[in-house]
């Protein structure tokens, strides 16, 4: 996000740009006192959680130039440890003879297996949630970086590591429930709160996390490491005749962009109450591909508010299957048309809107020499 | 042994019909640098022309080949017009935009056709078996060994014998230096998509009494393409149908040791590696930047 008001100080320009993203968190809270369906706000819950999963794309593709078309791998990862951890907090009658997953039981497992073993505890699984994600991303980008694989390449790898491992997951059906996943979970609970797919609680906790993630995001593009990032998406081999280590920061945004997405998984799981294959599913990870250049990838509340809308209004049509087809069709024409012509997405014709408003009220108040001046030295 | 003749010649099998997608896919890639995720819904669109044909003019398979080469062919010459040529040096972007178009397409087959499956009949004369080394196999499949090796060779022609094949060289070389020199890159190119796609659109046909028709069938057949054309390097006509018969026996005799889903996951993951430490094929000699 490049400034464009050079005369303010510093933290008037930090005010300015955090403005959009409070404005927006602030409505996110706000929104259940309007909204007093629980079933509504659970799917308004679900589309916050891609919103916070397209926020992830939006940091490694919009800012580090690293277009992952695999990013539900993260997400879906995220998303079985938390299933897990759930699954082993199922009251027995589901769970067959000696505490073992109904599945497990099916499928003529005796043992739980050794990695489901730590799940018992949720803390850990909320911890693997976060950490697995990110290292199997870091070890991904430390083979790709390293290498100096760029561009199609590295949307060719990811895309294809996270086939490999959905088939993977679903060719061990005894150990990860196969092709229907993981389902029948128990409520999650944390010091003593239950959350209830369908209750408020899960609701603000989703909405604590989409303000988290825009927050550590924001604040990640605002550090140094955020800015060489940038650097290097804009001018790869200029950072690296700097004497920078291009691949460690590749790395690092990475396994960042990776372990929020872990997070949007553990909340999906939390919101849907099941984890399915579908979650690691090319479906999915190029779905958010769309929202994130329809909202703005270089735009963290563009890309989040891009997920919501699309995702909203995909579900919002999909009452009726002629509706849902069609807008499926339009929505084909749409992304073209974003690609083509809007390659900042909304959130830069929003941006391009809002400097003519400025430039406008600046020329009306009689400051045209200056007002005009400045906005046009910046664009 | 005969077990072993048997794999060989699946995988054969196996192998013409990734050539046959491939081969389009391999042309676009190459010379365009455009990665076509539409291509499968090319496939999707010669398959379902094959349909239309068969259903509703009563023509047979073999005999609606050219007309749906040239319906595909028009698709694909209209996207490159208005959609690609928008995009030139923003490689990632066609990416995105071919998957747009995709979509759309499926949809658009989905409202106007429907969702159901659909089939097309074997042609009459390709309907039996043959023996191959003592083993018997299909008639079908061996024309479409044939098929696919009579596309290869045609289209090594029209890039090597002819002089739309030789501005098409001329512009992968450099593009500035061949318009210089009166050659109308725009046209070449838009001819060029056209081409790809309406060799998806046949192998689309061809593939269709094999295989139900639907409207998502394209989704597979462009991963698997595409892994050909990365395993067979970028500019290389031989590394395709080299890759494409080693990707169809791999395929064939993991899965025969394995499973389906194993072979899968492991040819993807040769892949991976492969594109990591050669990104430019196995096939490619290396040629001036």
């Amino acid at each position: 996000m490049p400034s464009h008001v050079p005369n303010s100080s510093g933290l008037q320009r930090l005010i300015a740009q955090l403005a959009p993203l409070l404005i927006v968190c602030a409505i996110v809270f706000a929104l259940p006192v309007l909204l007093n369906n629980d079933f509504l706000l659970n799917k308004v819950a679900r589309y916050l959680v891609l919103g916070i999963l397209t926020i992830s794309l939006g940091l490694s593709w919009g800012f580090g130039g690293i277009l992952n078309l695999g990013q539900a791998m993260s997400f879906g990862l995220g998303s079985y440890a938390m299933a897990m951890a759930l699954k082993l907090k199922t009251v027995p009658v589901h769970t067959g003879a000696s505490g073992l997953p109904d599945f497990m039981v099916w499928n003529n497992v005796q043992h739980l297996p050794w990695f489901w073993e730590p799940f018992r505890s949720l803390s850990f699984a909320i911890a693997a949630g976060l950490i697995v994600p990110a290292l199997v991303a870091a070890a991904l980008g430390w083979f790709m970086f390293r290498g100096r694989v760029t561009g199609v390449y590295v949307s060719i790898i990811t895309l294809a590591t996270m086939v490999v491992i959905n088939l993977v997951i679903i060719d061990q059906q005894s150990y990860t429930g196969g092709f229907n996943g993981i389902t029948d979970l128990a409520q999650l609970e944390i010091f003593g709160v239950a959350f209830d797919a369908y209750g408020r609680a899960t609701y603000y906790l989703v909405a604590s996390c989409v303000l988290l993630s825009l927050l550590v995001a924001f604040a990640f593009t605002r550090t140094k490491a955020g800015l060489i990032v940038q650097a290097i998406r804009d001018h790869e081999s200029r950072v690296r005749y700097f004497g920078y280590d291009v691949a460690l920061y590749q790395i690092f945004v990475f396994a960042l962009s990776a372990a929020i997405a872990g997070l949007a998984g553990m909340l999906y799981t939390v919101v849907m109450e099941f984890a399915s294959p579908t979650f690691l599913g090319v479906q999915l990870s190029l779905s958010v591909v769309v929202w994130c250049a329809v909202g703005g990838r270089q735009s963290l509340v563009g890309a989040f508010l891009g997920a919501v809308l699309v995702a909203g209004m995909q579900g919002a049509l999909s009452e009726s299957a002629a509706f849902l087809e069609t807008w499926t069709l339009v929505m084909g024409a749409l992304f073209v048309l974003v690609v083509l012509f809007l390659p900042k997405g909304l959130a830069g014709l929003a941006q391009v809107v809002w400097r003519w408003i400025v430039q406008r009220r600046q020329a009306a108040s009689g400051r045209v020499a200056e007002g005009v001046g400045q906005t046009e030295g910046s664009a | 042994m005969d077990q072993f003749i048997e794999q060989i010649v699946t995988g054969l099998s196996i192998g013409s019909i990734l050539l046959l997608v491939a081969l389009g896919l391999s042309i676009i890639y190459g010379s365009m640098g455009i990665i076509n995720l539409a291509h499968g819904e090319f496939v999707m669109l010669g398959a379902y022309a094959a349909w239309v044909f068969h259903t509703y003019l009563g023509l047979g398979l073999l005999a609606s080949l050219v007309p749906i080469f040239l319906v595909v062919a028009a698709f694909g010459w209209v996207i490159e017009r208005y959609v690609l040529s928008l995009l030139n040096n923003r490689p990632l972007d066609t990416i995105l935009a071919t998957w747009g178009v995709g979509i759309m397409l499926q949809q658009a087959v989905r409202l106007s056709v429907g969702s159901e499956l659909r089939y097309v009949q074997l042609p009459p004369a390709l309907s039996d078996s043959m023996d191959v080394f003592g083993i018997p196999i299909s008639s079908y499949r061996v024309f479409l060994f044939v098929v696919s090796i009579a596309l290869f060779g045609a289209t090594w022609l029209l890039m090597n014998r002819t002089p739309v094949g030789m501005k098409l060289r001329a512009i992968i070389q450099d593009r500035s230096v061949a318009a210089s020199f009166g050659i109308n890159a725009k046209r070449v190119y838009a001819l060029t998509f056209a081409y790809g796609a309406g060799l998806a659109g046949l192998a689309g046909a061809l593939v269709s009494p094999l295989k139900s028709v639907s409207p998502d069938m394209g989704t597979g057949y462009v991963v698997d393409a595409f892994m050909v054309v990365v395993l067979g390097g970028v500019q290389s006509l031989a590394g395709t149908v080299a890759s494409a018969f080693i990707l169809g026996e791999l395929s064939g005799g993991i899965a025969f040791l394995q499973n389906d889903t194993v072979a899968k996951a492991i040819v993807l993951l040769a892949i991976v590696v492969l594109i990591r430490f050669r990104p430019e094929g196995l096939f490619t000699a290396r040629v001036r930047a």
